[in-house]
């Protein structure tokens, strides 16, 4: 009797579990503004903390050839203070309060956050609002800031051994989209810029209708709207609709491929592939075949090159995924002592692999039951849930993506892994990078000749 | 119409109204809602496992870990051996290889990782069952393969390799040994030596002693019950055999005597790591600890904290500077530190010192005080949105014997701190007359400065004390003309190296099981420099012809800027010592090179780079250049050795030339020189 009860009842747990093992519903509410201020807000009062979010959509594709690094300085630039915020006070009325905040720019998209004790939201509206209301863009704070972005393009690409892996890969794969350059852009462009183009700019995207307001935290849906109107209704729509760049590239036909020499110790191999725009069908599928490829440490570049040919350091396969066509990126580091040929020829033997043989029904549940996990795992923090939301609905105009995507997941099937494979991961379709150590260009030669860095 | 009108007024009216707000200052907060620290289970097996439970149903995830309890290990003459064990216990057990491992985990989406004093695994709920399958084979019958031992044992002695060029790690390495000294678990500092000299039995004495249920606790977190956790707990851990688990003593560190300067001279370096650091007796979870918190985050917890404001806004010798003091069981330590160039590196000593005189000295002020307040507390309430976070305040109270009310009450006691407290607590913890200042750094440009501090003691890279040598003086009157003079002497006399228009030389490398063959062409305004496999195969050519300089690396052109340009073609000269054109040489310093005294001349090229060669004082000879190329972390040197020379007509030629980096080295050895041989134009095109 005793022993099954026993059985009864993890049979019962087991049925628990099942029905448990669906990621749990994000609840939200979303709603425009008159001024087209899109607004998202999703309440989870378990920790009283609240993280408020604007995203604006423009990013460095929306900057002028002339004029690149804009989207990104602006990130920089609207710390500097407004109407209400003396220069230098943004950030203090944050760690004041016992926040944190920070800010990020994409090629697509820049993205501001606050996370504050909860009884502090409005502080963070009123941060917000002055910064999409009335910045201050001022010749002394352009100036700070220019000297800021220096620093930070020295520290973060500059002297990062492989710091300038995405400029280059940036540079080579696209002719005329504005992809082709990244985000940081061209300091010589900022400081040829003048404070007019500036604050066009700040006129033409930092407008309500062209920013997502998103909160997640500890907050009351109609307390949080009263608050938001108060501070965000008065602020006005631009005078002129947004611009969106219609650039399309053009397929490229032939093999790209370059060597770059960089302050790094092992060499490495980057090939970069088109593909198409993130939401699509074959974006997802890609996605998968990154898992397969380098998902994990039974993934099949890892335990070949890593683990039994000892011929990476480590190896990495992913979507740089965007709103316009995109690219997917491999990279491999080579491990001491081996030619980057070698390396890129096994890296290329593993799609070779995936193109000829349909994978197996088991490798493929592997795949699908690791994109579960990470799916279901990834939304566990308040600021990673306002973001997400706010992603879902300025990309695919579905915030309730969150909820749903990995539907789309779902429907990817191990042939479309073989026909993505072979529809875009060949020779003419992509970029090959070498990097080498600069200390490999600097040869060896006799005193008299010593040369060449 | 009229009415329309009237309403659209009304409405417009009342909307003003209602957005009469205030935006000239920053909305006051509303009450704060009381931080309510979640709740934690507790229990214990019969074979003295002890376990916590976090309950949280927000994912249909589990995470499960063990934490071993044991007191650290001295390693002695195996250092780096506990962390080895720690990693091959996750590589495979008897009934599974490393890979089919690997695929299992993978299959569930799962992670698992161990160490030398944890083990973690994570999945979805509804793996559990055979994420704690995997779990328990791992952790009761790791393999100890002898070829993953092998594979560990590599990456470990690469990493070694690597960072004896990184200053950072030269810098905790000695710091550590100087704080804890030798004989302390946290001061030893593994080598190759140590590394290589580890068994499988090593590890596998480490797991048999230390892997036991009554030296551990298990936690786990997330989407489970108690009733469950138990259930599982039982199933899973109580086969586990407990075993004896010794503690094990040590002397606690002592504070130095008197301050001093521990040099570790690094006569590459462009920048100084500077760490004033000392062993601190802080009790995990005292009164005291609490309020050294704040304390140091005032001195130089964050941005705004006073060393950061101090060395980076107000003097620039930094992109930061900041200061940690922590508590442990063992031993705690106070570090202040920063990174800064060498000419301002006693400037900067000078001020973090001030600063540490300074916060003893006078009370901090009410606004500082607030913002270290409010910026801990933030950070106090922002990790608890993490589940993990309670786990380790359960397993903290339980293993370092806290008050129950410790995490509770944390806020409040975090509040109740004073102003007078945060002077008293620095007066009692911060020393700046019994402190180690470590210096990592160019010592004939900054150690005379810094006997101002106290005295000056040299340590190599393994945190070993040597005496230096005096640097002598520089002979009266002697300049870097004379001693370029004197080498080109010694190579045969200007009046011979005058006569030589052109030059055919042949060097030739193994490496990797490969030839390589380097050829170097030279004639008045042109040069080429060709390494290939002495077939068809060219790594790289360099070549220059008059004003045009081009480089092709594997069939490829790369682009070279305009400072490379120049020192290219400076070097391209058949002797370049001969005119010096366009630099100017400076004599830095007699020094001594691997046993032989030096002359160090430095050559700055005007577009900006630098190259430094060493001459024999006795026999006038080259011995070494290097060139200088920028690098992540700064300015870095690339040295190539010059090994003996050959005579040839009458004039020396290098016979061998080493080129070093990092752990590799490459060997030319001189195979044939021509000198003044024909060499066709089209060579150079």
């Amino acid at each position: 009797m005793k022993s099954l009860r026993r059985t009864l009842f993890a049979v019962f747990a087991v049925a628990t579990f099942v029905a448990f093992g669906q990621a749990p519903k994000i609840e939200f509410t979303e709603y425009d503004l008159s001024n087209g201020l899109h607004v998202i807000l999703h309440q989870d009062n378990t920790t009283p903390i609240v993280a408020v979010s604007v995203l604006y959509h423009v990013g460095s594709k929306n900057e002028d050839a002339e004029r690149t690094g804009f989207a990104h300085f602006f990130e920089h630039l609207l710390f500097e203070g407004s109407e209400n915020i003396k220069r230098g006070e943004f950030d203090k009325y944050i760690t004041n309060a016992g926040g944190t905040n920070n800010a990020n720019t994409s090629n697509d998209r820049t993205f501001y956050y606050e996370i504050l004790p909860s009884n502090q939201l409005e502080l963070g509206l009123w941060l917000e609002s002055e910064r999409m209301m009335h910045a201050k863009i001022e010749p002394e704070g352009v100036e700070t800031q220019r000297e800021v972005v220096k620093e930070e393009k020295r520290q973060r690409m500059d002297n990062q051994p492989y710091g300038s892996i995405l400029t280059e890969i940036l540079k080579h794969a696209y002719t005329v989209h504005p992809y082709r350059w990244p985000t940081i852009g061209s300091l010589d462009h900022l400081n040829k810029a003048t404070l007019e183009e500036f604050i066009d700019f700040y006129h033409t995207y930092y407008v309500p209708e062209n920013a997502t307001l998103s909160i997640a935290g500890d907050i009351n849906i109609e307390e949080a709207k009263k608050s938001i109107d108060k501070y965000f209704k008065d602020i006005k729509r631009g005078s002129k609709p947004v611009p969106r760049p219609n650039v399309i590239e053009p397929p490229q036909t032939k093999e790209v491929r370059d060597v770059v020499f960089d302050n790094i110790q092992l060499p490495a191999v980057i090939e970069a592939y088109h593909m198409p725009e993130q939401g699509t069908d074959d974006a997802y599928a890609l996605s998968m075949l990154s898992t397969l490829l380098s998902g994990g440490q039974s993934s099949r570049m890892y335990k070949a090159l890593v683990d039994e040919q000892k011929k990476a350091y480590a190896v990495q396969a992913f979507p740089f995924a965007s709103e316009d066509p995109g690219l997917y990126i491999i990279f491999g580091l080579s491990n001491i002592g081996v030619p980057v040929e070698e390396l890129e020829e096994a890296m290329n033997a593993e799609i070779t692999k995936v193109q000829k043989e349909l994978i197996s029904e088991n490798e493929f549940q592997k795949i699908r039951n690791q994109i579960e996990s990470d799916y279901v795992q990834g939304n566990s923090s308040m600021i990673g849930i306002a973001e997400q939301l706010a992603d879902y609905h300025v990309y695919y105009g579905d915030a309730n993506l969150i909820n749903t995507e990995l539907d789309r997941y779902k429907k990817i099937t191990r042939e479309d892994l073989q026909r993505v494979a072979k529809k875009y991961l060949v020779p003419e379709n992509r970029v090959v990078l070498h990097y080498l150590p600069k200390s490999a260009q600097q040869k060896p030669g006799d005193t008299q000749l010593k040369s060449d860095n | 119409m009229r009415l329309v009108y009237f309403l659209s007024t009304l409405v417009l009216v009342s909307s003003t109204v209602l957005a009469q707000v205030d935006r000239s200052k920053a909305p006051a907060p509303k009450p704060a809602r009381e931080i309510k620290i979640g709740e934690y289970q507790s229990f214990t097996l019969k074979n003295g496992l002890q376990v916590f439970v976090v309950e949280n149903h927000k994912l249909p995830r589990l995470q499960v870990s063990i934490q071993l309890l044991h007191d650290p290990i001295l390693e002695g003459d195996k250092a780096g051996y506990v962390s080895l064990a720690g990693d091959l216990i996750g590589t495979g057990t008897t009934s599974r290889s490393k890979s089919q491992l690997d695929e299992e985990v993978d299959f569930i989406g799962a992670s698992l990782n161990t160490s030398s004093y944890s083990m973690y695994g994570s999945s979805l709920t509804k793996h559990s069952e055979k994420l704690l399958e995997l779990f328990t084979d791992v952790l009761y019958h790791p393999a100890f393969r002898q070829e993953e031992l092998d594979k560990l044992k590599t990456q470990t002695i690469s990493g070694i390799a690597a960072s004896k060029d990184d200053p950072e790690a030269i810098a905790a390495n000695v710091r550590s040994m100087l704080i804890y000294g030798k004989d302390h678990p946290y001061g030893e500092i593994a080598t190759e030596a140590t590394v290589d000299a580890i068994t499988i039995e090593d590890c596998q004495n480490y797991y048999q002693t230390y892997f036991k249920p009554n030296n551990a606790y298990l936690v786990m977190v997330g989407d489970i019950s108690l009733k469950e956790a138990k259930r599982t707990a039982e199933k899973n851990f109580e086969v586990w055999q407990s075993g004896e688990v010794k503690p094990i003593k040590y002397d606690v560190p002592k504070q130095p005597e008197k301050t001093f300067v521990a040099l570790v001279d690094r006569p590459a370096s462009v920048q100084s790591i500077v760490n004033v650091a000392y062993p601190v007796n802080l009790e995990i979870g005292s009164d005291d600890a609490m309020k050294a918190r704040v304390m140091n985050h005032i001195l130089g917890g964050d941005f705004s904290s006073r060393l950061n404001q101090n060395l980076r806004e107000k003097h620039g010798y930094t992109y930061g500077s900041g200061s940690q003091i922590s508590s442990d069981r063992l031993v705690g330590r106070f570090t202040a530190s920063a990174s800064v160039r060498n000419e301002v590196t006693d400037s900067a000593v000078f001020e973090i010192m001030s600063e540490l005189k300074r916060i003893m000295r006078e009370p901090v002020s009410d606004n500082e005080l607030k913002a270290a307040k409010a910026s801990i507390a933030g950070s106090f309430g922002r990790s608890l949105e993490h589940p993990q976070t309670i786990a380790s305040f359960a397993v903290n109270t339980a293993r370092y014997n806290l008050p129950k009310d410790y995490y509770s009450s944390y806020l409040q006691r975090l509040d109740a701190v004073t102003i007078q407290d945060i002077q008293s607590i620095a007066s009692k913890y911060i020393q700046p007359d019994h402190a180690y200042i470590e210096v990592v750094g160019k010592g004939s440009e900054v150690a005379e400065k810094l006997k101002q501090f106290g005295e000056v003691k040299y340590y190599d890279i393994n945190a070993v004390e040597y005496e230096p040598k005096d640097s002598k003086p520089l002979p009266a009157g002697l300049t870097a003309e004379k001693v370029i003079d004197k080498y080109l002497s010694a190579l045969g006399g200007r009046q011979k190296i005058e006569k030589v228009q052109t030059v055919k030389l042949t060097y030739k490398a193994s490496a990797m099981g490969q030839e390589l063959f380097m050829k170097i062409y030279k004639s008045p305004g042109k040069s080429l420099m060709e390494i290939s496999n002495g077939g068809d195969f060219i790594f790289q050519k360099v070549l220059r012809n008059g004003d045009d300089v081009s480089m092709m690396v594997m069939g490829n052109k790369q682009e070279i800027d305009e400072s490379e340009k120049e020192r290219i073609k400076y070097e391209s000269e058949v002797f370049p010592d001969l005119h010096l054109a366009g630099v100017k040489p400076w004599l830095i310093s007699v020094d001594e090179l691997d046993g032989d005294d030096v002359y160090v001349v430095e050559i700055n090229f005007p577009k900006g780079t630098r190259k430094v060669d060493y001459y024999d004082v006795e026999t006038g000879l080259k011995l070494r250049t290097e060139n200088e190329v920028s690098t992540p972390e700064g300015p870095k040197r690339f040295p190539l050795t010059i090994d003996g020379y050959k005579e040839v007509q009458g004039i020396k030629f290098a016979s061998k030339l080493i080129q070093q980096q990092g752990p590799m080295s490459l060997t030319f050895e001189l195979q044939d020189v021509e000198v003044n041989p024909k060499l066709e134009n089209s060579i150079f095109k």
